[in-house]
């Protein structure tokens, strides 16, 4: 090592015998030829060129050079965006909230390698500043009157319970979903009392632990209770409560792309189709398109990528129905199949952020009264979330996710004050609000395809339970994709053609 | 021999004068002109085993069969091309039938190459048109990286070829297959002559694939267009095999020892790669490795240097191009439908288009090699001759055999049988144009049963 100095010394030594354009500001020279050590005192440059450090520097660079070179990088020659989705793909899924990520998941997870089909997830918003998702309450219930919701939410609990089992990734966290299993609270009034004992009926038939209270056993369980009104109660006694749907989404997130999933930040603005005249049962002839490839946008760019694939998921929640449209869905004829479009909008909710010391507690439910308005806590410091569903005529604007708080004052806080006299009293800290992705036709879920486009399934519709149904949703979206039919749940009921056939199943006792 | 060749060469010519509309017909009747009067090589009175006979092209019965399974081959891979070509600009259709059209003649030049070197030049000469077509028409970004796994192994195995042909020429005095095929035995014993045989076996087992050096397959037939596809399977891996079989005469004694490991890991990759189809979920990466298979096969026959080898090794090599490039038509008219080469998504096609489905089963009972199908007759003669040679070989080809009956089926039930997806429907029913293209492969395997004096070589 010491030699190296010495050589080093000699060849700082002989830069200053010989001045060059840089060294002009050195201050001592060898005038006589013996070797002085040369100082320059500008601060311009490092006091010392080490040429250790900087061999450090560049072996490290050109180690990296060679790993590049080899076969197994990703390095080409021609640098290209990488956030472009590739050239070609099987199945895209348009839209990368909740429901569409676990679709992505349960495609992977079936073939059980990294390769197989190539699953594509588009999200134009990375932010996740307007997705429902994020901004959801995040309860999930199995007090539902169809059948297959209930079943939907059981499945999709026992996924949540188990979810480090289903969705742990190796050398990674373990996922906290902070599921608090404190059950919803219906409340009933006289009018509808014998509906929600059909209700209490089928929930049991299909397995959901749910109680029904009278309104003595109501004000014993939950003493803060104002049971004025309230001629029957169900409540939830497992399997229900709340979770935090971000968490959630990045579980499903990051399991699916450690199987495989490719993603993509972009917005799908077209699609190239193939498109034949076919003709119905009534001799009308309709256009039957086919999806040859996506043409996915980069965000703040005129890029874009037209990605050639098979199967195309609509997962894309409020925005469903603009996506469709692109396909010409809804701009047909008035009375063919072509002309109704997929009855998917967005709707606005607001949900209000309340503190109040004096409140129920910390084994308050999730409690929804028969007016429409509901709430549950939020953590452990006497907050609470609040909201209601509007009236038909009073829709919010949903140009924007402003939140109105003149709503609270007039439509939640009178009706939560009447139902829990401790509410009197309690401060708005703060307010948020989001899209359902609202089925105007009869508030449930549309899975399936659509007659007029062979390859696309929509798995949009929600309305407000789209959280709590994804697991479920994406287990069985995968396996009619993979293998032709559902297996596991039956889900034919919510196919697009009881839009055509106008014929809505409807949940009874929704909010 | 120039009767052939100089209607190709025009063929370029006609490719880039021919109005556009008439362009395809044009092409494909001028091509199957060609592939027709290519037959005449079959009618071979000659005893002195060359025919033919010019200054520096011939034909013999070894490499008949493969120039006319070329011929035969162009007006197929036209007719394939072109409905996924059609959207293209007019120059690009031209310069895409131009780069066929000259394959098919540094084809036939090679194999009717009567001079070693001339052979060489042309296998190399078949990279280039190979390697655009892969990396300019392909599918998806993975291209570049299938073209370079091509070229890079072909090339760096066909230089050892070079030197060891040049020093051939300078030991023997010619390199011409007329004359060396009197040449008295050279007495190789030094270190260095291994080194020589190595060099002059070594580019032909990497074009066959020998089963070590088999990576640039899959990547090259999965992204290459149909028409590469069809090349490459048909007949640029019979390149390999043709000039294993021309070099085996001069490179005696040595090969009775150096060639052990070779058949062994031919034989190990029949069962390998028959392993890796059965968990293949890409349908033309499935017969890809599919190919491995037979051509590990092949390899082992001519390694085996008996006559019932080379002969089984012939025939396999044609019939193994018919229904190999049969299959890969068939998988693209799959992916021009449903735009996925994955197999789960194209399910219970016996559903939507059950003649397309005959077309499968055929293909897929030639692949497994049923009887009385040539390709079971080629199987056979390598099969019992690798017996001969070493009983123990009989529990590789054996198992060999029954995996490739596995895949065969699997990949026929997979695309064919099961439930219908949902997105399959209101699919293009299947064309004119695609049941003529897969009758052309299927016929001439069918008909070769009843004469296959053609195919089998000089060993009758």
């Amino acid at each position: 090592m010491s030699a190296w100095r010495r050589v080093h010394a000699k060849l700082r030594a002989l830069r200053g015998v010989v001045p060059s354009a840089r060294d002009t500001h050195r201050h001592t020279w060898t005038v006589d030829g013996s070797l002085t050590l040369c100082r320059s005192f500008s601060t311009g440059r490092p006091a010392q060129n080490d040429f250790f450090k900087d061999l450090e520097a560049q072996l490290a660079a050109a180690r990296k050079k060679m790993v590049d070179a080899l076969p197994g990088s990703s390095w080409t020659p021609l640098q290209v965006n990488p956030n472009l989705p590739p050239e070609r793909v099987d199945i895209v899924i348009v839209g990368g909230g909740v429901v569409g990520w676990s679709i992505a998941y349960w495609l992977k997870q079936r073939d059980g390698m990294r390769e197989g089909h190539r699953v594509l997830v588009v999200e134009k918003d990375p932010t996740y500043s307007q997705a429902s998702t994020v901004l959801s309450a995040g309860g999930i219930r199995q007090q539902f009157s169809l059948l297959e919701n209930i079943q939907l939410s059981l499945a999709s609990a026992e996924f949540l319970r188990n979810i480090n089992v289903q969705l742990g990734v190796l050398n990674e966290d373990p996922i906290d979903l902070q599921f608090n299993h404190s059950g919803y609270l219906f409340l009933a009034n006289e009018a509808v009392a014998h509906i929600m004992e059909e209700n209490y009926n089928i929930q049991r038939h299909a397995g959901a632990k749910v109680s029904l209270l009278s309104p003595k056993r109501l004000k014993e369980k939950f003493p803060w209770i104002n049971t004025d009104g309230v001629a029957l109660a169900s409540y939830g006694l497992e399997n229900e409560g709340w979770f935090d749907p971000w968490t959630l989404l990045n579980a499903f997130k990051r399991k699916a792309l450690s199987l495989g999933v490719i993603q993509c930040c972009g917005e799908v603005t077209d699609f190239t189709c193939s498109k034949k005249y076919m003709m119905t049962a009534d001799g009308d002839l309709e256009p039957v398109k086919r999806i040859k490839s996506v043409k996915v946008q980069m965000p703040n760019s005129l890029e874009y990528q037209p990605v050639e694939c098979a199967v195309v998921v609509n997962a894309a929640g409020a925005f469903s129905g603009k996506l469709t449209e692109m396909l010409g869905i809804g701009s047909g004829p008035k009375d063919s199949i072509a002309g109704v479009p997929l009855p998917v909008e967005p709707r606005k909710r607001y949900v209000y952020v309340a503190h109040c010391p004096e409140g129920p507690g910390l084994d308050t439910p999730f409690l929804i009264d028969y007016s429409g308005v509901y709430f549950r806590r939020e953590g452990l410091g006497g907050n609470y979330i609040a909201g209601a569903s509007p009236e038909e005529e009073e829709e919010p604007d949903v140009s924007n996710l402003e939140v109105d708080h003149q709503f609270f004052e007039e439509k939640v806080w009178p009706a939560l004050a009447n139902r829990v006299p401790a509410f009197e009293k309690l401060k708005v800290t703060s307010a948020w609000a989001g899209f359902y992705d609202y089925n105007t036709f009869d508030q449930n879920c549309i899975i399936g395809t659509h007659p007029l486009i062979s390859n696309m399934y929509f798995a949009t519709g929600f309305s407000g339970h789209g959280l709590q149904h994804s697991p479920a949703v994406g287990c069985a979206v995968a396996e009619l994709i993979l293998d032709g039919g559902f297996q596991t749940f039956d889900l034919s009921a919510f196919g697009f053609k009881r839009i055509l056939d106008q014929e809505p199943i409807l949940e009874r006792n929704i909010v | 021999m120039l009767k052939i060749l100089i209607p190709s060469i025009f063929l370029i010519f006609t490719a880039w004068t021919a109005p556009k509309k008439q362009l395809w017909s044009t092409t494909l009747a001028y091509s199957l002109i060609i592939a027709l009067i290519s037959l005449s090589w079959l009618v071979n009175p000659a005893e002195t085993g060359w025919s033919f006979l010019g200054l520096h092209m011939a034909t013999d019965p070894l490499s008949t069969p493969l120039l006319v399974l070329t011929c035969w081959l162009l007006p197929l891979m036209i007719l394939a091309s072109q409905n996924h070509i059609s959207p293209e600009p007019e120059n690009r259709q031209r310069m895409y039938i131009t780069l066929l059209t000259s394959l098919q003649i540094f084809l036939i030049m090679a194999f009717g190459a009567t001079e070693m070197f001339m052979f060489y030049v042309m296998f190399e000469a078949t990279l280039i048109p190979t390697l655009i077509i892969i990396t300019r028409w392909g599918n998806q970004a993975e291209r570049l990286n299938a073209g370079t796994y091509f070229l890079f192994y072909t090339l760096a195995g066909s230089l050892p070829l070079l030197v060891a042909l040049l020093l051939l020429q300078n030991s023997t005095g010619t390199l011409s297959l007329l004359t060396l095929q009197f040449c008295p035995p050279a007495p190789l014993s030094s270190y260095a002559d291994k080194m020589w045989w190595a060099g002059c076996l070594i580019a032909f087992l990497v074009k066959m694939p020998l089963y070590g050096a088999h990576l640039w397959l899959p990547k090259a037939h999965v992204e290459a267009p149909i028409a590469g596809s069809m090349v490459l399977a048909a007949v640029l891996l019979k390149l390999g095999g043709y000039g294993m079989m021309r070099m085996m005469i001069l490179l005696e004694p040595l090969t009775k020892e150096l060639s052990y490991p070779f058949i062994i890991f031919a034989l190990w990759g029949i069962i390998m790669t028959g392993s890796i189809c059965l968990r293949q979920t890409d349908l033309k990466s499935l017969i890809a490795y599919s190919s491995v298979s037979h051509m590990g096969l092949v390899a082992a026959g001519i390694l085996i240097q008996t006559p019932w080898g080379f002969s089984g090794a012939l025939i396999l090599m044609i019939a193994h191009g018919l229904t190999s490039s049969a299959l890969f038509c068939l998988a693209n008219t799959n992916y021009e439908r449903t735009h996925s080469r994955t197999m789960v998504l194209a399910r219970g096609l016996q559903m939507a288009l059950p003649l397309m489905t005959s077309w499968w089963f055929i293909a897929s009972l030639a692949n497994l090699a049923l009887p009385p199908l040539p390709n079971l007759m080629g199987e056979l003669m390598i099969i019992s001759s690798l017996f001969n040679w070493s009983w123990w070989t009989l529990a590789l080809t054996g198992i060999g055999t029954l995996i490739t009956a596995a895949y065969s089926l699997y990949m026929f039930l997979m695309t064919q049988r099961g439930p219908l997806p949902k997105h399959i429907i209101a699919l293009d029913p299947s064309h004119s144009r695609e049941h003529l293209l897969l009758a052309l492969h299927l016929l001439p395997l069918l008909l070769l049963i009843l004469k296959p004096e053609i195919i089998w070589g000089w060993t009758a």
